[in-house]
Order: structure tokens, then C-alpha cells, then sequence
């Protein structure tokens, strides 16, 4: 209850951040740390229990289907972590009012920050495996925000990092899932009670891996430690409390949490040694090249997760105790570190050492905070960093796995302390050495000063006291040691060889720092790899394969898009050629005329593909479907040769009108792009002519075929069998199709600009609009018959050749006519209007459908209609009317735009700016009027 | 023979027009494609009973198959219904395009490709 008390109360701290920051400005990090204080203190009042071996825990059901709790769990090493959290938190939220600006956005920052502590609370106290991990990355993803922040310099470091601790964050998952198959829970405290489960599940190798690869990323460690310079753009509050006393230490919890388990593995221990002690001396010595003051704590800060990681990998309740010790006592000196940093920065409006001199006299109080916390980071007696080293030293001589593995250990450990030496000295001494005057700097208010500073006191405090500390680092340490006691803490331990190490540690630092000079310009001659821009070059090579990927997609030419499938359906004939064997044999059903049509076809079709023409290619496409009508005629489908001879006209009608605006003259192909479009075409009409040899005229009547020819008569009242599937049987499909013509109609018309037409017509007899006596004469004759004709075949459609598609067709024809010699504002013409005949249509087939569903028949059964059904009329016949309409719809909705296209072809008209009329000729033009308000 | 002839006689040629500059040809071709289809149909039926399926006009031992005419039939309209609406899309566009010729001060070579991705988004509601 406790726990989810004060977790639940950082979030109401998070969440009351931006109102906050409204009324109080930057001065919200005031109560904010007084808020982290209290938590803080909450939290405290467990120690005494949590010393003495027991737990504060809390757990509620999150996915009980899969185990998974959101339990929470207060032991000895999260008491560590969660003090760290907090009492930086608090340093760092009383540090942000001095350093933040007027005109920054501080709700957010604060809001942020907080949620940051909040995740990070999370990430210690999470009892399960599963939540553990979504703190995880709730941490990534505040530290991503935050680093964000800084502004549009911050993209690419914020993106590193992302990318990075993101990648890490994956393999935590990855793990947590393999601990879960392996374990069989999710419970943390049971995966570490028992870990001959997941040691002897074969999947400890792949678990310890992802687990190390996770806590490297995120604790910055070899080859991933560059993310972490590059984070150093965001605001100095941020990198003091992220980037070095907390998120960064959430890969040496994580290592610390998962000792119990792999401890005692070889692998493990050598795996984190080698990468910790590597990284350790790699980070000291970048860190000694650097000249930015937040870059030199950067790259200091990789270097001691370096030497955690090491230590962590020893194993032993000594060296895990100095880990845990280590890792107090370098969030105090580190984070003091970054806020001086911060501090000099606004005070002097640089941090690059090369330009900073002489601040002592300015700053005095500054600049003797800055070399305790120095101090501490060197490793000098008497600040807590010496105790902590000491401890160090004491755990990585522990180093086992062959003779010469401790004292090898402890060179290399001492090898970063000397440099880590060297460069705590180049701080001091570069920031504030020196003789230089500074009139026009000054120290800090003491309200800005005060939280390093206090930091910095503890350092210098608690290194003689360390003793107080002793039951929290004891009882943290036995909480990850897999066995034996760790000892307790002591300040001095007499003349020991650690001592002699630290000793040693100090002369030779003291001596790189005597012969800085040729030490600095031999380091600055040094070409060293660069893991981030290798790490950006990469990136941006992904990034270039996307594009190149992507490429073919991002273009509106259709032979693009369509050459892929045809070239996969190509392929797919090969392939079925040469895999197909053993069809039915196939009976030879060719008549004489059919190769007449089939003659025909072929010269046709050669002569619309190859002409030049618009209009012809236009008239022998109409052609070429009337023949393919022919041969449906041959084929014993009347209504289908029925319907497409007129769909052919229709579409030649609709195609000349849209043909009066374009050029007479088809742009001719380059035989660049001619042969191998002919080359795949000739490929896909191979392999579609094969496939229809190889899958037609190889059975006798299919039994649905069989049955409605026997059946229909007597099942419905119809003869013309087609009609009847069409209506009676497959009524949904119909209705389907129904839908596409309504939609199409609609669109048509919406594209064409049918309606805004109306509204704006033009003064005067239309420009465009010729008169013509015969064809005027002819239409009034000729339009009333057509509509006699195609209300016949509408009504005879169910036993004859006709119905719903041919009578629209037909009527269709006649509002084609009539539009052309009489224009579109005549009766016929607004009773005409596409919206409103395809509206009518899909109510009608929708309602007449819908009816049996009230009798509780099934949707589109045929009905008996009560007064109609004495004069013949069913339901399938308005279900058809509604088809019809549609169609007449489509129709209406293409003719009546087309036909008029110079109703408001003003020229005079002024182009809106922004529009080209350059380019367009008269059809844009022509939309001009419709886009303007 | 001669069904399979006229799919791969309209299937190629179809497809030539397909993949050539102009927007003309594009609709042409989705029509030739479109009468492929339902050629490929109706032969699915079976080309050896070539009787109407007109009850009471053809013997019924030799009507043709009436469920691929169905489905031509419903294919045909629809084919009908989407070139009608290119068409109209070919009538909103620019007249070049239709018949494949490049917009003003672009790449010849790159046929109407930039040119009509520009105008999309230039196009957009101002």
C-alpha cells in the first residue's frame, strides 16, 4: 500500500506540474522537491524493516490471464536506487529554478522530470518482470523527450539515444520473455529464488546476453557508450539527473537485480569485466581529450558505469557491496559535478575549459564546491569517492576464472583512476585555475548554488561517516549476492594494498596533470573512431535503402505499378506450365464462325493498339467489343451480347465527349518503353491464352448450371434464366454491384462538377452548345420511343432477353440524345439529375430487399407484394427497377456533365492566385469558378 | 481454341495498352482486359452447348451454362460503370495527360509521372 502510495503520489506530482508551473514559473521545483522529499521520507520509514531482511510489498491483478501483476516490492537494493531517485530528484528540482530561463517552457520540463522519477521509481520497486520492463522504457521515452527539449540542435543526439537505449530496451523484452518460458512466471522475487530454473532451461546463454545487451545501452557501456556524449545537449538539470545519477543506472540495477541468477556463471562475470573494465579506461581516456565541461562529465560518466559493470561482474558480496556503494557515491558527486557545470555555463556563457580561467577569484564559493565533488570523483581521501574506490579495488582484485584475473582486474581499474584523476584535475584547474580576471562574472545567488553544494557536503561528509551508511549498503548487497555476507562499510581499513593503490592512483595522476601540456596535444592528435557517426552513417544508410526500396511506389504512372503483378502473373503461368499435367481431355468445340470472329478480332485489336489516332483507337475498341459481342451471340448468351453492344455504345459516346477537349493525337511510345511493354504483354496473353486452354471445355454442365436450368421456371415464374440468377437467386450480388454503379455514378458527377454546374450558369446560349435542325427533329421523335423501348425491356427482362442493365442502357442512349440538342435545364433533364436517380435506386434495392426481412425471411428473398402482385409485379421486378435507375444514374451523371462542358467557360474569369492557368487549357479553366468560394 | 485465342489476343494487347504513356490507353486497355474476362467466363461454361438459356426456346439438353452469364453480365455493367468514371477522371485532368503528352517545362523522359503527382497536391481544396 505504501508503495503504490508513493508511486501514485510522484504521479500526482507530475500531473500537478504543468498547473503549476502557470502560476509559479520556474520556481515550481521548489515545492516539486519538497513533494520528492516526502516520498522520499515515506519511503524511509520502511528502512528499519527493509535492514533487517524484510520486504515492503503490494500487488494488484493487471493480466491475470497471462500471470502478470503489477506488484510492487521494496527490498534492500531498491531502497538504494529509490534514495538515489529521490534525493537527486529533490537536489536537481531545487537546482532547475536558478537554471532554467524565463521564456522556457517549464510546465513541461517539470512535468516531465517528474514522470521521469516517477518511471524510474517504477523500474526499482517492479516486482514482476513484465512491468520492469515497461518502466524501462518509459524511462527511454521521458529521457527522448527530454533531450528534445533543447530544441532542433537536439534531434539527431535525441534520436541516437532513442534508437539505442530503444534497441536495449527490445532485448529486456526479449529477455523477460525467454525468463517467463523459462522460469514459468513472471514474479521477479521467484526467478531469483530459484535459478536452477532458468539455468538449467538451456536458455540462460540467450537470457544473460540480452540482459547484458540491455544494461549496456542504457548504462552507455562499449560499443554503445556514444549516445551519451550526444545527450548532453538537453538542459544541464537533465543530464545531472538522467544522463548521470539515474536512467544510466538502470543497466547497473538491472546487472545488480539479475546477480542471484548468473553470478556464477564464467560467461557472465567475464563478459561484464571485460566490457566494464574496456569501457572503464576507454570513457577516462575520451574523457581527458574532451574540452566541454558537460562532455568531460559525459565520457567520466561512461568510464564509472564502466568500472560498476566490472565490478558487478566479480560477483562477490565484497564487490557487489562496492558496486552498490560506488554507484551512492557517484550519483552525489557526479550529479554536484553537472550542476557547478550548469552554473558556470550561465554564469560565464561557455563551458569549454579552453576559454574558462581564473573563475576562483570570481566564484570563490563555486569553484570550492566544484573541487570537493572533485575530489570525490579522484578518488582523494577523505571524500566518500575515496571510500567507494577503495572498495573498488578491493572487489576487482577479487576478479576470479585464473591467477593473474584479480591483479589484472586491478590494473586496469587503477588505469581509469589515474586518468580519472588526470581529468578531475583539468576540471578544477581548467575551469578555475589560473590568473585571469573576470570583472564581469559573479557568483551564483545562493539558492542556485545551494544544491550542488550540498551534494558536494554529503560527498565530503559521509566519507569518514560511511559507517552510517553500512545497514543500507549491507542489506543491498546481500539482496543481490547469490551467497556469503558482505561486509560491513568502514572508512579505514589500515595500510591495505587498496590503499597503496589509491596512492599510487594519485602520484600518477598527479603527474599526467603535471605535463598536461604534451599530454593534451599528443591526446588531440589521436584520430579515434567515431562509434556515432558510424552509428548516424548507418542510420542514414537504412534510411536511403527505405527510399531506394520505396522508390517504384512513389509515382502515378500505371505502368509502374502494374508491370510488378503482371510480370508475378507471368511467372505464375511458367510456373503453372511446367507443373499442371493431367487434366481431362479436352473436346474440340470450335464452329467455323468462330474463327471468322476470331479473325476479325485479331485485326481489329492489332489496329486499336498500334494506331495513333485518339478517335480511332476509341472507334476500334467500340469494334473490337461488338465483335467479343458477336461471339457471345455465338456462344448462346443473348443477353449478355445484348448488354455489352450496348455498353459499347454508350461508352463510345461517353468517350468522344471527353475526347473534344484532348489532342487528335496519342503520344507515341519510345521504344525504350514500347519493347518491353510489349515483351510483357505478349507474356501475359501467352499465359492467359494457355490458361484457358488448360482450365475450359474440359467438363460437361456444372451441376448449379444444370440445376437452374431445370428449376428456375417453376421456382420463380421466369424462362429468361439468366435474369432470374441475376434477381431471383443471386439477388446480393447484384445489389453489390448495385452499390458500384451508385458509387460510381456519384462519383462521376462529383468529379465533373454536375452540381456546382447548376448553380452557375452561364449568361447567353452556351458556346459550345450547336444547334442542329435534323438532329433536333429526330431527337423528339426518337427520345420518347426510346423510352417506350426501354421500359419494354425493362418489363418483358424477367422471360426475354432485356432487364434492369439493357432498358437503362437503351434509356440512357436517350438522354444522351436529348442532352445533346436540347442541353440539361429541360424537364427530362432535371427529372434525369445523377444524384437523384441513383439515390432513388439504391433506396429502392435496399428497401425492396429489406422487405421479407419484416416477415423474418432472409435479406432479398422474393416476395408476393400485396396490390402490385395482380397487375404481375413481384418484388425481384422493383428490385431490378432499382438496378436500372442506378445504371440510368452512371449514365446521366457521364452524359449531361460531358456533353456541356463550355456552359461557364469564361474566359474572363480571374484565376484565384495560386492556380496555374498556364498549363491547363480550357479544362482547368473550366474548374476555376468551382474552387473559388 | 479460338476462346483461348481471343483471351491472349485481349490480354495482350490489353496490357500493351496498359503500360504506355497516356491516359486514353489506360482506360482502352482495362476495357480490352475487361472483355478478356468475361470471354474467359462465358468459355469457362463450356463451349460445346451454345443454346440460349431461354426456357421454352432452345432445347434444354444444349442451352449454354447461364451462371458465367450472369456473372459477365453483372461484369460487363461494372466494367461499363469504372471506365465511365476514368473517363471522367481523364475529362477532370489535364487534356495532355489523356493522350500521354508531359506538362510544360518537365523532363520529357520522365513521361507524366512528376507532373501528375505535382498537380495532385497543388490540386488540393485552396
Amino acid at each position: 500500500m505504501l508503495l503504490a502510495v508513493a508511486l501514485l503520489g510522484m504521479l500526482a506530482l507530475a500531473v500537478a506540474a504543468p498547473p503549476l508551473a502557470r502560476r509559479l514559473g520556474r520556481t515550481t521545483g521548489y515545492p516539486l522537491a519538497a513533494g520528492y522529499l516526502a516520498v522520499a521520507a515515506l519511503l524511509a520509514s520502511t528502512a528499519p524493516r527493509v535492514w533487517a531482511g524484510e520486504t515492503e510489498t503490494a500487488s494488484w491483478e493487471w493480466l491475470p490471464s497471462l500471470g502478470v501483476s503489477l506488484s510492487l516490492r521494496l527490498d534492500g537494493v531498491a531502497g538504494v536506487f529509490c534514495l538515489i531517485v529521490l534525493g537527486v530528484g529533490a537536489l536537481v528540482m531545487a537546482y532547475c529554478p536558478g537554471y532554467l530561463g524565463d521564456d522556457e517552457p517549464h510546465g513541461t520540463v517539470y512535468l516531465l522530470l517528474t514522470l521521469f522519477a516517477t518511471s524510474m521509481l517504477g523500474l526499482v520497486l517492479a516486482a514482476d518482470v513484465v512491468l520492469l520492463y515497461v518502466f524501462w522504457e518509459l524511462t527511454t521515452v521521458c529521457s527522448f523527450f527530454l533531450i528534445s527539449t533543447a530544441g532542433a540542435a537536439a534531434a539527431r543526439p535525441a534520436r541516437q539515444a532513442l534508437l539505442v537505449t530503444a534497441a536495449g530496451g527490445l532485448a529486456l523484452l526479449a529477455a523477460v520473455v525467454l525468463l517467463t518460458v523459462a522460469a514459468g512466471t513472471t514474479d521477479l522475487a521467484t526467478i531469483l529464488a530459484e535459478p536452477d530454473r532458468v539455468l538449467d532451461s538451456g536458455l540462460a546463454w540467450p537470457i544473460g546476453g540480452l540482459l547484458v545487451l540491455a544494461a549496456a545501452t542504457k548504462s552507455a557501456q562499449l560499443p554503445f557508450h556514444f549516445w551519451l556524449p550526444g545527450a548532453m545537449v538537453a538542459m544541464t538539470p537533465v543530464s545531472a539527473y538522467l544522463h548521470s545519477a539515474t536512467m544510466v543506472k538502470a543497466g547497473i540495477y538491472l546487472l545488480l537485480r539479475f546477480s542471484p541468477l548468473f553470478a556464477d556463471e564464467a560467461a557472465w562475470s567475464t563478459a561484464l569485466i571485460g566490457v566494464g573494465l574496456l569501457t572503464a579506461v576507454t570513457g577516462a581516456f575520451l574523457a581527458l581529450r574532451e574540452n566541454d565541461l558537460k562532455g568531460i562529465l559525459a565520457y567520466s560518466t561512461v568510464s564509472q558505469l564502466g568500472l560498476l559493470v566490472a565490478v558487478i561482474g566479480v560477483g562477490t558480496p565484497e564487490a557487489l557491496a562496492a558496486a552498490v556503494l560506488h554507484t551512492f557515491a557517484h550519483a552525489l558527486f557526479k550529479a554536484t559535478l553537472f550542476m557547478l557545470a550548469g552554473i558556470v555555463d550561465e554564469e560565464t556563457g561557455t563551458r569549454d575549459i579552453r576559454e574558462l580561467s581564473g573563475m576562483w577569484r570570481a566564484m570563490p564559493v563555486t569553484a570550492a564546491t566544484t573541487v570537493l565533488a572533485a575530489l570525490s570523483l579522484a578518488g582523494v581521501i577523505p571524500m566518500l569517492g575515496f571510500v567507494s574506490k577503495e572498495y573498488l579495488f578491493m572487489g576487482l582484485l577479487e576478479a576470479e576464472g585464473a591467477p593473474w584475473a584479480g591483479p589484472a582486474a586491478l590494473a586496469f581499474g587503477v588505469t581509469a583512476s589515474v586518468l580519472t584523476f588526470a581529468y578531475a584535475a583539468r576540471i578544477v584547474h581548467g575551469g578555475f585555475g589560473g590568473s585571469e580576471q573576470h570583472a564581469d562574472v559573479s557568483e551564483p545567488p545562493a539558492a542556485f548554488l545551494l544544491p550542488g553544494a550540498v551534494a558536494a557536503g554529503l560527498g565530503l561528509v559521509l566519507g569518514p561517516a560511511v559507517s552510517v551508511l553500512s545497514p543500507m549498503i549491507v542489506s543491498a548487497a546481500r539482496d543481490v549476492a547469490p551467497a556469503g555476507d558482505p561486509p560491513e562499510v568502514y572508512f579505514w581499513h589500515g595500510f591495505s594494498p587498496e590503499l597503496g593503490m589509491s596512492a599510487l592512483t594519485i602520484v600518477l595522476g598527479l603527474v599526467l596533470f603535471a605535463f598536461r601540456a604534451p599530454v593534451d596535444r599528443a591526446l588531440q592528435r589521436l584520430r579515434l573512431p567515431d562509434a556515432g557517426r558510424l552509428f548516424d552513417r548507418a542510420h542514414d544508410r537504412v534510411i536511403a535503402l527505405g527510399h531506394v526500396v520505396g522508390a517504384p511506389e512513389r509515382t502515378s504512372s500505371p505502368a509502374a505499378h502494374l508491370s510488378r503483378p503482371l510480370v508475378a502473373l507471368v511467372a505464375l503461368g511458367g510456373v503453372g506450365a511446367v507443373l499442371v499435367s493431367g487434366l481431362p481431355a479436352r473436346a474440340d468445340t470450335d464452329r467455323p464462325l468462330d474463327w471468322v470472329v476470331a479473325a476479325l478480332l485479331t485485326v481489329v485489336v492489332l489496329a486499336a493498339v498500334l494506331t495513333g489516332s485518339t478517335l480511332a483507337a476509341v472507334g476500334l475498341v467500340g469494334v473490337t467489343g461488338l465483335l467479343v459481342a458477336t461471339w457471345f451471340l455465338l456462344a448462346g448468351a443473348p443477353d449478355v451480347a445484348l448488354t455489352l453492344m450496348l455498353v459499347e455504345v454508350m461508352t463510345a459516346v461517353v468517350a468522344v465527349l471527353v475526347l473534344r477537349e484532348v489532342p487528335g493525337r496519342l503520344v507515341r511510345t519510345p521504344w525504350r518503353e514500347a519493347v518491353p511493354a510489349a515483351a510483357l504483354a505478349l507474356g501475359a496473353g501467352v499465359a492467359a491464352a494457355l490458361a484457358t486452354l488448360a482450365f475450359t471445355g474440359r467438363r460437361e454442365l456444372s451441376a448449379v448450371g444444370e440445376h437452374f436450368l431445370t428449376s428456375t421456371e417453376e421456382q420463380t415464374g421466369g424462362t429468361n434464366v439468366v435474369n432470374t440468377i441475376l434477381v431471383d437467386y443471386r439477388g446480393l450480388d447484384t445489389l453489390g454491384e448495385a452499390v458500384v454503379l451508385g458509387t460510381t455514378a456519384l462519383g462521376t458527377a462529383l468529379v465533373l462538377g454536375r452540381s456546382e454546374r447548376r448553380r452557375t450558369p452561364a449568361p447567353g446560349t452556351p458556346a459550345g452548345h450547336r444547334r442542329d435542325a435534323v438532329l433536333e427533329v429526330s431527337s423528339r421523335v426518337l427520345v420518347p420511343g426510346m423510352f417506350a423501348l426501354s421500359a419494354f425491356l425493362l418489363w418483358r427482362g424477367h422471360d426475354e432477353p432485356g432487364g434492369g442493365f439493357i432498358a437503362a442502357l437503351v434509356a440512357g442512349a436517350a438522354i444522351a440524345l436529348s442532352q445533346l440538342t436540347s442541353g440539361p435545364d429541360t424537364l427530362l433533364g432535371r427529372l434525369t439529375a445523377p444524384d437523384r436517380l441513383a439515390g432513388a435506386g439504391l433506396v429502392l434495392t435496399v428497401a425492396v430487399g429489406a422487405l421479407p426481412t419484416v416477415q423474418g425471411e432472409a435479406f432479398l428473398t422474393p416476395v408476393e407484394l400485396p396490390l402490385l402482385h395482380s397487375l404481375g409485379i413481384g418484388s425481384t421486378f422493383l428490385f431490378d427497377l432499382g438496378v436500372y435507375l442506378l445504371v440510368l444514374g452512371l449514365l446521366a451523371a457521364a452524359v449531361t456533365r460531358l456533353e456541356h462542358p463550355d456552359l461557364t467557360d469564361d474566359d474572363d474569369e480571374p484565376c484565384p492566385p495560386g492556380t496555374s492557368s498556364s498549363a491547363a487549357g480550357p479544362l482547368v479553366t473550366d474548374r476555376v469558378p468551382e474552387r473559388a468560394p | 481454341m479460338t476462346a483461348a485465342l481471343v483471351v491472349g489476343l485481349l490480354v495482350a494487347s490489353g496490357v500493351f495498352l496498359l503500360l504506355r504513356r497516356g491516359l486514353l490507353r489506360v482506360v482502352l486497355g482495362f476495357v480490352l482486359l475487361g472483355h478478356a474476362v468475361n470471354v474467359l467466363l462465358v468459355s469457362a461454361g463450356g463451349m460445346q452447348r451454345r443454346g440460349v438459356p431461354l426456357l421454352g426456346e432452345a432445347e434444354a439438353d444444349v442451352a449454354a451454362d447461364p451462371l458465367p452469364q450472369a456473372f459477365v453480365l453483372t461484369a460487363v455493367v461494372i466494367t461499363f460503370g469504372i471506365t465511365v468514371y476514368m473517363l471522367a477522371l481523364a475529362r477532370a485532368g489535364d487534356p495532355g495527360a489523356t493522350t500521354g503528352e508531359p506538362a510544360p517545362g518537365e523532363d520529357a523522359d520522365r513521361g507524366g509521372e512528376a507532373a501528375d503527382l505535382d498537380q495532385r497536391t497543388e490540386g488540393g481544396p485552396s
